[in-house]
């Protein structure tokens, strides 16, 4: 348990920079999420963060403390990692145990302190086995188990839930979810799955190219993205992002494409001015007095109903919670409430602000 | 578990008939001389049973002979093993300027033994050899290499040594390519040290290929022939004849073949027994091995 600090952290490998001035705070307990597209170096920093990469420059602290500078082994970290790097010619038990036996504990304390974490990890019953012969969710708890027997400052996750299969990866989900809330440790956790981020993040940190591009409460992050990465990046489906220009009345909003959308109130942004609309296509709904608009394609799942419309060329995605009786090719109204919309500046891709 | 497909064996046929007439007939034939008492030339056999068997194993000289193998042979593969394992290491944690070193260190195993015979017998060689007289140059009396029971085993050793530690390091090397580097991290994090990372995450991973190298260098070590023909002859006296060299001697000086026979069964039997009770230990001490 501590607050994590990262301040203009950068890391380049040769004369190749991957980090470009960093800066996280983290608070103690929180559970933080680094989310990006592939490459984007979420990895990396969490590398640095573990010490197993020296980062260029820049500091980060634990505890208040620098570590910058120190071996992984001196920063009361632990890390569970993608493939799990459990060690394979050691029982469950001798995994968890290891780091306490480098520590110079008594078999007495190993011993308890493993069957501590097996209890609270279901483990029990698999600590005489080689990790050969665990299933890939065993696996992955005996990864976490060995995390947890050390009781470290700080956790840290490297897409942990990348090689489950998708039913058991939102079961580990509330799990590590749950952990958490018992241990109340600091977790980062990296992932490029925006609904892990989502559905687990007291706080994100969205990362591109080895920037920040915003940090946030994941609710934040889907109410104001700070610009046009972040406003697609974050939602699924992805938000649509239509170009064009505001109306003269200032509550319509012309396409780039052609045709218009109409909309309930005035928009935040001046008569004329050229922007980027986003829509969630939660946000979409049919109305009789919308904007015209023609169905092109309807995918149903199960829940939800993912519907391409068609605006005079433009597409946009819509999904609606209730069964409509709908079919493609039908002509519609779409109507999306003003207050809904997000706007973006189309040369800097920033969030317009008053809107 | 992969299923062969049935009658798949039939393609097996052509090779193994091949490697029964090259390797299991020759054997078969020697286990069979093995019961003779046959001198070369003399053209008649006649059938001793054990007796060939009986004399060898009474015979000090065999024994003599078994234990210069025993050491000689342990003695390199150690030496090669310990050098070659480090030199690995090495080589793993410095990557792109290391591989022109790597070249360079395998040289020595490119060259023919006898050739790297020849060459060594020239560099040991009393007084003028490169060796003697570098260091006589610091006024260092050199021991006589060649010619003193004790320094010839040793010379013999680091001959060998010399010319198979690139192989161990090479198989070594390529063994740590294949490592999953996320384990040593865990271990760097779980607060093992270097010494601790190589004995109880290294080392247990690379085991099979340990067993293999050892293997097939102790394998090989036991028919050491070669380089200790061309440096001592198994001299001086018989300070560095290993079985193999006894056996020539036997066979091809004394001209007693069947007695060479039998000679040649028991060294098989030997090896295989080592060879079997390495692998067995090895595999025990770290379980995870693959079995
Ligand atoms: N050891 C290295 N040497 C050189 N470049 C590296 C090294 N490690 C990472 N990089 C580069 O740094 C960038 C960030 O890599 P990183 O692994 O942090 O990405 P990531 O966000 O974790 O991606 P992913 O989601 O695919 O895991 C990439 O462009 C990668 O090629
Ligand atoms: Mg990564």
């Amino acid at each position: 348990m501590a607050p994590l600090t990262i301040q203009q952290a950068t890391k380049s490998f040769g004369g190749l920079q991957v980090l470009h001035g960093i800066d996280i705070d983290m608070n103690d307990g929180e559970f933080v999420v680094l989310v990006g597209p592939s490459g984007c170096g979420k990895s990396t920093l969490l590398r640095l963060i573990a010490g197993l990469e020296d980062i260029t420059t820049g500091e980060i602290r634990i505890d208040g403390k620098g570590v910058s500078r120190l071996h992984p082994k001196d920063r009361d970290i632990a890390m569970v990692f993608q493939s799990y790097a459990l060690y394979p010619h050691m029982t469950v038990a001798e995994n968890m145990g290891f780091s306490l036996r480098m520590r110079g504990e008594s078999a007495e304390v190993q011993r308890r302190k493993v069957e501590d974490a097996a209890n609270i990890l279901d483990l029990g019953p698999l600590l005489d086995r080689y990790p050969r012969q665990l299933s890939g969710g065993q696996r992955q708890r005996v990864a976490m188990g060995r995390a947890i027997v050390r009781d470290p400052k700080v956790f840290l996750f490297d897409e942990p839930l990348s090689n489950l299969d998708a039913k058991l990866r939102v079961q580990m989900r509330s799990e590590i979810r749950s952990l958490h809330k018992a241990l109340k440790t600091t977790i980062v956790y990296v992932t490029h799955d925006q609904i892990e981020a989502m559905t687990m993040a007291d706080k994100i940190v969205v990362m591109r190219g080895g920037h920040v591009e915003q940090i946030g409460s994941p609710m934040t992050l889907y109410d104001a993205p700070a610009n046009v990465f972040v406003a697609g990046f974050i939602g699924s489906p992805a938000m649509n992002l239509l170009t064009g220009r505001i109306g003269a009345d200032g509550r319509s909003f012309e396409l780039a494409g052609g045709g218009t959308i109409r909309f309930d109130a005035p928009l935040g942004a001046a008569a004329g001015r050229e922007v980027i609309l986003g829509i969630r296509p939660e946000d979409v709904t049919l109305a009789e007095d919308g904007s015209p608009a023609t169905i092109k394609l309807i995918e149903p799942t199960g829940a939800d109903l993912h519907v391409n419309l068609d605006v005079s060329g433009t597409e946009v995605t819509a999904v609606f919670h209730e069964r409509l009786s709908i079919e493609e090719g039908q002509a519609v109204a779409l109507a999306v409430p003003a207050e809904r919309v997000h706007l973006f500046d189309p040369e800097t891709e920033a969030r317009i602000a008053g809107d | 578990m992969v299923r062969w497909q049935r009658g798949l064996w039939l393609f097996f046929l052509p090779s193994f008939g091949l490697l029964a007439l090259v390797l299991l007939w020759p054997l078969g034939y020697a286990i069979y001389l093995s019961f003779f008492d046959y001198y070369l030339g003399s053209g008649e056999r006649t059938f001793v049973g054990l007796a060939n068997y009986a004399d060898l194993l009474t015979e000090a000289r065999l024994w003599n002979s078994m234990w210069t193998t025993i050491l000689i042979a342990f003695g390199s593969v150690g030496v090669e093993f310990v050098v070659g394992f480090a030199l690995a290491l090495a080589l793993y944690r410095l990557n792109r300027s290391a591989k022109v070193f790597s070249v360079l260190l395998f040289l020595p195993h490119i060259v023919t033994p006898v050739v790297a015979a020849l060459f060594l017998k020239w560099m040991l060689a009393s007084n003028w050899g490169f060796v003697d007289a570098t260091l006589l140059t610091f006024n260092i009396e050199p021991p006589d290499w060649l010619g003193s029971p004790v320094w010839a085993k040793v010379s013999v050793i680091l001959a060998d040594a010399w010319v198979f530690t690139p192989l161990i390091m090479m198989v070594l090397y390529a063994a740590l390519q294949g490592l999953d580097t996320s384990l040593i991290e865990a271990a760097q994090i779980d607060g093992a040290g270097s010494w601790s990372t190589l004995r109880h995450v290294i080392v247990p991973a690379l085991i099979p290929a340990i067993i293999f190298v050892i293997s097939i260098r102790l394998m090989d070590v036991f028919r050491f022939f070669d380089l200790i023909y061309v440096l001592t002859g198994g001299g001086p006296g018989t300070a560095t004849e290993t079985i193999t060299i006894y056996t020539y001697q036997l066979g091809f000086r004394m001209l007693e073949v069947g007695k060479a026979s039998a000679l040649g069964v028991i060294t098989l039997i030997v090896v295989a027994a080592l060879l079997l009770t390495i692998n067995r230990g090895l595999n025990k001490a770290y379980r995870g091995g693959d079995q």
